[in-house]
């Protein structure tokens, strides 16, 4: 079966500073993978290098057997992006931002009914800018949807997102897979890993230290759940008596 | 067609929000064509001449909308987008950001036809404008300078590193145009040195030539301005495509 995602020894440096090192992925149809690590341990631009916005120094990144630097029109229409920061044009409204979004695609999703499912409904005609940070995120959520992706990348999903709000992206996203949609993901919130991904990547200083699922993770590990299995990876706890 | 309608629609909107633009660039133009007409209206442009001061203007005053788009209206929308990382986002869809980089060039070119069409009618509804010259030749000129006008914008956006330097860059080119080129400041009375001064700059060889082409007089004087224009477009595009980065 043709994979989601296929990343070959992908290698990206900044001078002297590796960024990515030999990064190996390969992602099923209908799987959520999550990308994991600190800041700066090379998350964005793995993916950002994937998504042929960066040029990788070597390796290759095939998103559903084409090359997204090559075959832009043909992948992104079937990929949805969501980046970790986002801005708009200025004075754009939200209905605005969705109907420019969504005239990118041959066949989007109705943004009128995804709009109320993320809880916009209210902010319809308020300028982006007015928005809170929670608002915010939901629309870029809500934006990288709106073309109906076979595959979707999320860069730091729920961040700045309540409890709830959380809750309800993640149903969201679980209903997208049981129709089969794939995902990739970056958080830093291992509850939210633990309850979307089937399989994960953790990432130090640009290098794979972990990957393979979420049950392994923590079963390799000397603990019994993910968020202190994901610092033995990362080796949060030694740099902690480091700094001390 | 659907992505480019929606575009067009939306940018529009947004310049007409934003203001500046049809502040600087049609505001000002149809503001000062009323204070030049209040003013010369009915004096001829020099001693014996067979054409007015106000036909003579007409190529000067619709340069100031050209330059609002051209070298601020444009370059500043083109940099915000770069530094926001919008045409970034465009990169990860099917459209490519060269779509929105054309709607902005079209949604300036809009501004300043709007310019050129309302300074033409009070000119003409208030101030006896009579436009010896044909639209044949004078449609032709007024894109031309436009074109001009625009790639140079366009290479400022694309040399700055940033928006503060983008905003200093199109600053240091707009305004000496805007009171040096003859487009607010009429050419014809400056004293000789400034005269010469003024030249240097594109405008004014491009208002030159608009003037020219307005008034029907003879083309053949124009051809300094014709290959400056050319030439000036050419080296500009070239430049802001070789420099062009989409973040």
């Amino acid at each position: 079966m043709e994979k989601a995602l296929v990343v070959k020894e992908l290698t990206k440096s900044y001078g002297s500073l590796v960024a990515i090192g030999n990064l190996n992925i390969t992602v099923e149809k209908g799987e959520i993978f999550g990308l994991l690590g600190h800041n700066g341990a090379g998350k964005t631009t793995s993916i950002e290098c994937i998504l042929g916005v960066k040029k990788a120094d070597h390796g290759s990144a095939l998103i559903f057997g084409k090359d997204p630097g090559k075959d832009r029109r043909l992948v992104f229409e079937k990929v949805g992006v969501q980046f970790q920061q986002t801005n708009y044009q200025d004075k754009i409204r939200v209905d605005e931002i969705c109907q420019v979004t969504a005239s990118l695609y041959k066949k989007p999703e109705d943004w009128e009914s995804l709009i109320n499912t993320f809880g916009l409904a209210r902010m319809k005609r308020k300028m982006v800018a007015e928005l809170s940070g929670g608002e915010r995120q939901r629309l870029s959520v809500l934006l990288a949807l709106i073309q109906n992706p076979e595959l979707v990348f999320l860069d730091e999903l729920t961040t700045g997102l309540d409890a709830k709000a959380r809750r309800d992206v993640w149903k969201y996203l679980e209903g997208l897979k049981q129709h089969g949609l794939t995902i990739m993901l970056t958080s830093h919130y291992m509850d939210e890993v633990y309850t979307l991904c089937d399989r994960i990547c953790i990432l130090k200083k640009g290098n794979t230290i972990f990957q393979g699922f979420v049950s392994e993770a923590i079963a390799n590990s000397p603990y019994d759940n993910l968020e202190e299995a994901y610092l033995w990876y990362s080796g949060e706890e030694e740099q902690k008596d480091e700094n001390l | 067609m659907k992505t480019f309608k929606t575009l067009f629609l939306t940018e529009t909107k947004l310049m007409i929000r934003d203001m500046n633009n049809l502040i600087f660039g049609v505001g000002f133009s149809v503001i000062f064509a009323v204070i030049m007409g209040m003013i010369m209206g009915g004096k001829p442009a020099f001693e014996g001449a067979d054409y007015s001061f106000i036909d003579q203007s007409f190529g000067a005053v619709i340069a100031i909308g050209i330059g609002a788009t051209g070298l601020m209206g444009l370059p500043l929308a083109l940099a915000d987008y770069r530094y926001k990382k919008i045409l970034k986002r465009f990169l990860v869809t099917p459209v490519s950001p060269a779509m929105l980089l054309l709607v902005q060039f079209l949604v300036n070119l809009l501004v300043s036809l709007i310019c050129l069409v309302l300074v033409y009618l009070v000119f003409v509804l208030f101030f006896d404008f009579d436009m010896g010259g044909s639209f044949l030749y004078f449609i032709p000129a007024y894109l031309l300078v436009l074109l001009s006008i625009y790639s140079i914008g366009m290479m400022l956006a694309s040399v700055s590193p940033n928006i503060k330097t983008a905003n200093l860059l199109c600053c240091a080119f707009y305004f000496p145009m805007f009171f040096f080129s003859g487009a607010t400041l009429p050419y014809e009375i400056m004293p000789a040195a400034l005269q010469k001064a003024s030249d240097i700059l594109p405008l004014t060889q491009g208002i030159k030539l608009m003037k020219a082409t307005s008034l029907g007089l003879p083309v053949e004087n124009m051809t300094f301005p014709i290959i400056l224009m050319i030439g000036l477009a050419a080296v500009c595009i070239l430049l802001s495509v070789r420099f062009f980065r989409w973040e």
